[in-house]
């Protein structure tokens, strides 16, 4: 169950329209390390999860991943929203500008459409915590790239802090994946599935 | 009394700390220290949230009150700008 709030998690206010900046962007919506596949990534995984407190850190994350997605589509909204089609022709936006105007719609950078195919379940604790690790990683990446094209400080502010926010969910899941290590035998962690084969982790306790 | 403006942001600081701590938390459930943060900030949020509806709009749906003595009955829900929405007050929306 989800409540909404009407706010943004952090504040974006972009006055000046730029639509090569959105094009840029949006890869962190509909793209393979955006928000959208985050969110969907953590809040599928974290049903198997052999341990409630890693499933609670998922829900958590995946629902803050859901505030960035909004955010993230807060900042092509404002880039966007007044542009003329001249302004899109210029900025090589134009394709998008045919398919979808000025409306908001899951894509990466370079125009592929958003699939779950950007993510794993894999039904495993260790693997998947390892993929939320990356994939955290990988976020940060793209929102360095985009730092180091970007200039106007109204739109490098709000990237500057979901930047901030992948090293934390970094940390958050290096700790889970740590405790779920804790509760299984230190000589075997990779060998079997701790979601699947459950009988060895009781085995251990 | 400052603007929306700073009574949202004061909003978006504390509920910061709360969605932070509540990570740290997740994998230290026993931290005393952030558990005395939390309920600090938790008690600050709810009374921001309260002033925050009085004031302007509901943030969130248990937020909006149906007994505003000074108010015309209405659904205040949908009352106040879009998240996504820039300029204090909204973008100009068609109204049709």
């Amino acid at each position: 169950m989800w409540n909404y709030e009407k706010r943004l998690q952090f504040p974006v206010k972009i006055t000046k329209t730029c639509p090569k900046s959105a094009q840029l962007i949006i890869s962190q919506f509909g793209g393979p390390d955006g928000e959208l596949a985050a969110s969907m990534r953590y809040l599928s995984q974290r049903y198997t999860m052999p341990c409630k407190k890693t499933a609670g850190l998922l829900t958590d994350i995946g629902t803050e991943e859901l505030a960035h997605m909004e955010m993230i589509c807060a900042i092509i909204y404002q880039l966007t929203k007044d542009m003329k089609p001249e302004d899109a022709k210029t900025a090589g936006f134009d394709a998008y500008y045919i398919d979808h105007t000025s409306g908001l719609w899951p894509q990466a950078a370079g125009g592929i459409p958003f699939n779950a195919c950007e993510f794993q379940s894999k039904g495993d604790a260790i693997t998947d915590l390892f993929e939320d690790l990356a994939a955290e990683q990988k976020a940060r990446t793209t929102y360095d790239n985009i730092l180091r094209i970007i200039d106007d400080p109204e739109i490098r502010e709000p990237i500057k802090f979901l930047r901030a926010r992948e090293i934390v969910h970094f940390q958050r899941f290096g700790e889970a994946l740590e405790q779920i290590k804790d509760s299984l035998d230190s000589k075997n962690y990779y060998y079997f599935n701790p979601e699947f084969d459950k009988q060895m982790m009781q085995a251990k306790q | 009394m400052g603007g929306r403006c700073e009574a949202l942001e004061q909003i978006n600081e504390v509920s910061f700390m709360l969605s932070d701590l509540s990570l740290y938390l997740d994998t230290h459930p026993t931290d005393k220290e952030a558990l005395g943060w939390f309920g600090k900030y938790s008690a600050e949020r709810k009374n921001l949230l309260k002033k925050f509806e009085e004031n302007y709009n509901p943030l969130t749906i248990d937020c909006v009150c149906t007994e505003h003595p000074e108010k015309e009955p209405h659904f205040t829900w949908v009352d106040g700008p879009l998240p996504w929405d820039c300029q204090e007050g909204g973008r100009a929306h068609v109204e049709l």
